[in-house]
């Protein structure tokens, strides 16, 4: 891939991207109006809206007015009759897009699949997603066709296509994808049942980082919720993992102790910092050992639990204070010498890494 | 020529953090170098895990270097530099902790922004990621994102 192309993509996924983690109020006619279209499209009249202020609250409440016996269930939204004519009629523009794009434009799908789609597919999952079966949202399979297409991905990479090539498959595909669009860029999340659809407002707050080469997002904060809807709804999240608020905002060895979930614990511990834990849980010292090629740092080892270690090490290079940054890994409770212990975390046994000239 | 880390900067266009020693030759040395979470082995030391197929796509290191790896968080990357023709590099080596091996006929560097650099005398290295334990993760083992 060119530089030229490469940025091409990156810029076109940003934009996209910048569109699923948006925390503007919903254009609510604009919604209502593309949704509208689209039952129109499947043959069907335009629904009741029924607004909520965000997944959590589509998830587990009913629209007013919808009949107790109403078959269309929360958990089973992939029968919805709605959801699945509209999924079908989706599935066919795609079909019509790609096949068009396999004919014609095979070297803009090389360009564009990976570095917008994946990515944004991955971004997608590892954001709102990830959210929603962070609590035990009702029925949420992770790979459920409805919110498959609820994800920008397969919008943002046609309209790469597009940009890049012009009309692809003439004005009906380009009218059925540019209510898709419309929908996607005027609200959150929607839920399509016969009379009623449900429609989310997006999040009023929304922290999210960069974790891999092709520009992948997911949620992280280190003050407060990582993601956070009007009516309350929030979820905090280190890295990428969803944990208890306390985590985030009231870390504390007690709670690390009382902890059952490895997951939660290894974040509330990484969000503490591994010097100030291992202090303030008193963690005994196994060993200790000059590090090698490190001038005047100590690698030091201390029992964690049952089954871990772990080892506190220095970095190579000063910060801008000019002290030197400690960090703590996790190794296996097998090793007993501090040198072993740090040429384990690279695959090396201890007299290997013993042989360390120089650590920047 | 005595490599400075403010001329190597200088070359490759790579900014690196102010506060980092800027006027001192960078070491070269033909043994095990660490910077922060990548550690370059020379491959005479672990030729026994670390096997390079025959068919392996070999590159040469490109003029502005090549990423070697990319920090998490919008983080720094670590970047291969050398001078035109004298170093190649391939990522399959058959080596699961390795990110790739590169073989070089002139002094070679790794840069990382707040790392500094580490130069590497002319010869076959292979580059290797740090792991942690994770019992409960497949494999036992997560890579560290420094």
């Amino acid at each position: 891939m060119t530089g030229a192309a490469q940025r091409d993509a990156a810029d076109i996924r940003e934009e996209w991207l910048g569109r699923a983690l948006s925390t503007a109020p919903a254009d609510r006619p604009a919604a209502e109006a593309a949704i509208s279209h689209l039952y129109r499209l499947i043959g069907l009249d335009p629904p009741r809206f029924h607004w909520v202020a965000s997944p959590l609250a589509a998830l587990e409440t009913v629209p007013p007015g919808l009949r107790p016996r109403n078959t269309e269930k929360i958990d089973r939204l992939d029968e919805w009759p709605v959801a699945r004519l509209l999924a079908a009629d989706a599935e066919r523009l795609r079909c019509d897009l790609d096949g068009a794009i396999a004919k014609r434009f095979a070297g803009l799908d090389r360009l564009f699949r990976r570095p917008i789609r994946d990515s944004l597919t991955a971004s997608g999952d590892g954001t709102l997603k990830r959210a929603v079966q962070g609590t035990g949202g009702i029925g949420f399979r992770s790979r459920n066709r409805w919110y498959g297409l609820m994800c920008v991905s397969w919008l943002a990479y046609y309209d790469a296509v597009r940009r890049a090539a012009g009309d692809i498959t003439g004005p009906e595909a380009g009218r059925r994808l540019g209510l898709w669009n419309a929908a996607a860029g005027a609200a959150g999340w929607w839920w399509p049942r016969r009379d009623v659809c449900t429609v989310s407002e997006r999040p009023v707050a929304l922290r999210t980082e960069v974790w891999g080469d092709d520009g992948q997002v997911r949620l992280h904060s280190a003050a407060g919720p990582a993601i956070r809807y009007a009516d309350g709804w929030d979820v905090h999240a280190w890295h990428g993992t969803p944990v208890p608020s306390w985590v985030i905002d009231d870390p504390g060895v007690d709670r690390i102790a009382r902890e059952e979930n490895v997951e939660v614990r290894r974040c509330a511990i990484e969000r503490i910092g591994w010097p100030a834990y291992i202090e303030e849980a008193g963690l005994r010292l196994v060993a200790s050992a000059p590090d090698p090629g490190n001038p005047g740092a100590e690698l030091r080892l201390y029992d964690v639990h049952r089954g871990t270690r772990a080892l506190l090490a220095v970095n190579g290079s000063v910060e801008r204070d000019g002290t030197r940054r400690r960090y703590g890994l996790t190794v296996p409770a097998s090793i007993d010498d501090p040198v072993a212990a740090a040429g384990w975390t690279y695959g090396l046994s201890g007299d290997q890494y013993a042989l360390l000239a120089r650590r920047t | 020529m005595t490599m400075t880390l403010a001329s190597l900067s200088e070359q490759t266009g790579i900014a690196v953090l102010d506060h980092l020693e800027q006027s001192l030759a960078i070491p070269v040395i033909d043994g095990l170098q660490a910077q922060g979470d990548l550690l370059v082995i020379p491959l005479r030391v672990v030729a026994e895990s670390v096997r390079v197929p025959g068919g392996a796509p070999w590159r040469d290191v490109p003029p502005e270097g090549v990423e070697l790896l990319r920090a998490e968080a919008g983080g720094n990357p670590h970047t291969l530099v050398a001078d035109p023709g004298t170093c190649r590099w391939t990522r399959r080596t058959g080596d699961p902790l390795a990110i790739g091996v590169f073989e070089a006929t002139a002094v070679t560097y790794l840069v990382h922004p707040e790392h500094g650099a580490s130069g590497c005398a002319p010869g076959a290295y292979v580059v290797r990621r740090q792991r942690e334990h994770d019992r409960d993760r497949w494999g036992g083992t997560r890579f560290v994102c420094d």
